[in-house]
């Protein structure tokens, strides 16, 4: 004990120094925008490398599923193949060409937090934009927040922020969907107008209307319909088409014609 | 004591007012930004504990962030030069050719002395600033070339403050 008080006595100073440069380095951090994207990106760098690593192991563990899915998607490209090309029940049938699609892994993933966000393999050295849409076999993941040379961050479908705008299959109707609930399975719609009649089953897609994601990819099925606070409005609980809880490999959606339609809106 | 402790504290607000009202507008171009406010840090005796000086340089950075609204980064580099400075004073005299006393300065310990003195914590200070400042080791040329620039100018500076008020240092 008396060893350990002449050790801080002799050489306090050098931990003091410690304790205001860490103070510094954050009230700078905290308070000038600049450093602080600068670390957030370093950071995401760092962490997708361990992120990565960890994946890569757990990948073997799931291989048989991974297996299975990739020989159901097959069967399914197969079948569209024999059929007309043109049915948009096919996820990645991409209206013509004007959507690209970057084949990603999943690294990190979070489902139970508030702010959901997904780490994804590919960045800005693959061609990974901010704002391009993810998607997935079953349907929607996410938008790109932050790249960096190698990885990318997505703020997933599970965030507050996210509003997908979609349509109703059965009657064309456009409504946004939200996540509310907390739960991964389960999203909002809160825009339904009076007259539509739903029914439990129907089936949401994506509108194409936001440039995010390509149209017609499945978001999900009506799970209820809620009592909605707002008189004018029905709302509904949707049960998610993506699960969230297993995802493993993503598509990045570039929409090719992105900068032509920008253009548009800027003037 | 007591009395040199006053004789500080003023130095240190002359400085911090003549660093944020007067030099802080000198911009010579994108590459000199001065500092004249780390003279009060330079000035402080030589037995003044490790703990104060470290305590002084937070302070002292940290009233010139207040002004220039840019918090942490000047107290951060101010902090780092103020830990340095006993090893450079150590490595740079013998400790039987000081008085503790003393205070560095140009009458006590000579002009080649000071500016030495003066030009490695300046470099270490400009270089932590400009460094964290620009958060990249991409723009590592741009940092040396301000690092440079601005030590050059700073010692400049402290010299001919140190001239003109050399009379009343020697009480």
């Amino acid at each position: 004990m008396y060893n350990l008080l002449r050790l801080i006595t002799k050489y306090g100073y050098v931990l003091l120094f410690l304790i205001l440069e860490v103070l510094c380095i954050t009230l700078l951090v905290n308070n000038l925008p600049y450093q602080k994207r600068r670390l957030v990106s370093f950071g995401n760098s760092i962490s997708g490398c361990f992120f990565n690593a960890q994946a890569n192991l757990a990948e073997y563990f799931s291989l048989k599923e991974e297996n299975q899915l990739m020989h159901e998607y097959n069967a399914m490209l197969m079948n569209a193949l024999t059929q007309n090309v043109n049915d948009t029940s096919i996820i990645i049938d991409t209206a013509s060409t004007t959507y690209r699609f970057i084949p990603a892994k999943v690294v990190n993933n979070s489902i139970y937090s508030v702010n959901n966000y997904l780490i994804i393999d590919k960045g800005k050295k693959d061609g990974v934009k901010k704002d391009m849409g993810v998607v997935c076999e079953n349907g929607i993941v996410g938008k790109i927040a932050n790249t960096t040379d190698n990885y990318s961050s997505v703020i997933s479908v599970l965030h507050p922020y996210s509003v997908v705008s979609a349509r109703f299959v059965e009657n064309q109707h456009l409504a946004n969907v939200s996540w509310e609930t907390r739960d991964y399975r389960f999203g909002t719609v809160k825009d339904i107008p009076l007259h539509i009649d739903l029914q439990k089953g129907d089936s949401l897609v994506t509108s194409g209307f936001s440039n995010v994601y390509p149209a017609d990819i499945m978001i999900g099925t009506i799970e209820e319909m809620l009592e909605s606070d707002s008189k004018d409005f029905n709302a509904a609980k949707i049960r998610f088409s993506t699960n969230f809880s297993t995802l493993r490999h993503v598509y990045v959606v570039e929409n090719k014609h992105q900068t032509e339609i920008d253009s548009l809106i800027i003037n | 004591m007591n009395n040199r402790a006053v004789i500080h504290i003023l130095r240190f607000l002359g400085l911090l007012f003549l660093q944020v009202l007067v030099v802080d507008n000198i911009r010579l171009g994108y590459y000199v930004h001065p500092y004249v406010y780390v003279l009060f840090i330079f000035l402080l005796p030589f037995n003044i504990p490790r703990w104060q000086l470290l305590l002084l340089g937070f302070v002292s950075g940290f009233f010139v962030d207040l002004f220039n609204g840019t918090p942490g980064l000047n107290a951060a580099a101010t902090v780092l030069m103020a830990f340095v400075r006993p090893f450079v004073i150590s490595i740079m005299t013998r400790r039987k050719d000081i008085n503790p006393n003393d205070e560095p300065s140009l009458s006590t310990m000579g002009v080649s002395w000071f500016i030495t003195y003066s030009a490695i914590l300046l470099t270490a200070h400009n270089l932590t600033l400009f460094m964290l400042e620009a958060f990249s080791f991409k723009l590592i040329s741009v940092v040396l070339t301000q690092t440079v620039m601005s030590v050059l100018c700073s010692l400049l500076l402290i010299f001919i403050i140190l001239l003109l008020f050399k009379k009343s240092n020697k009480k």
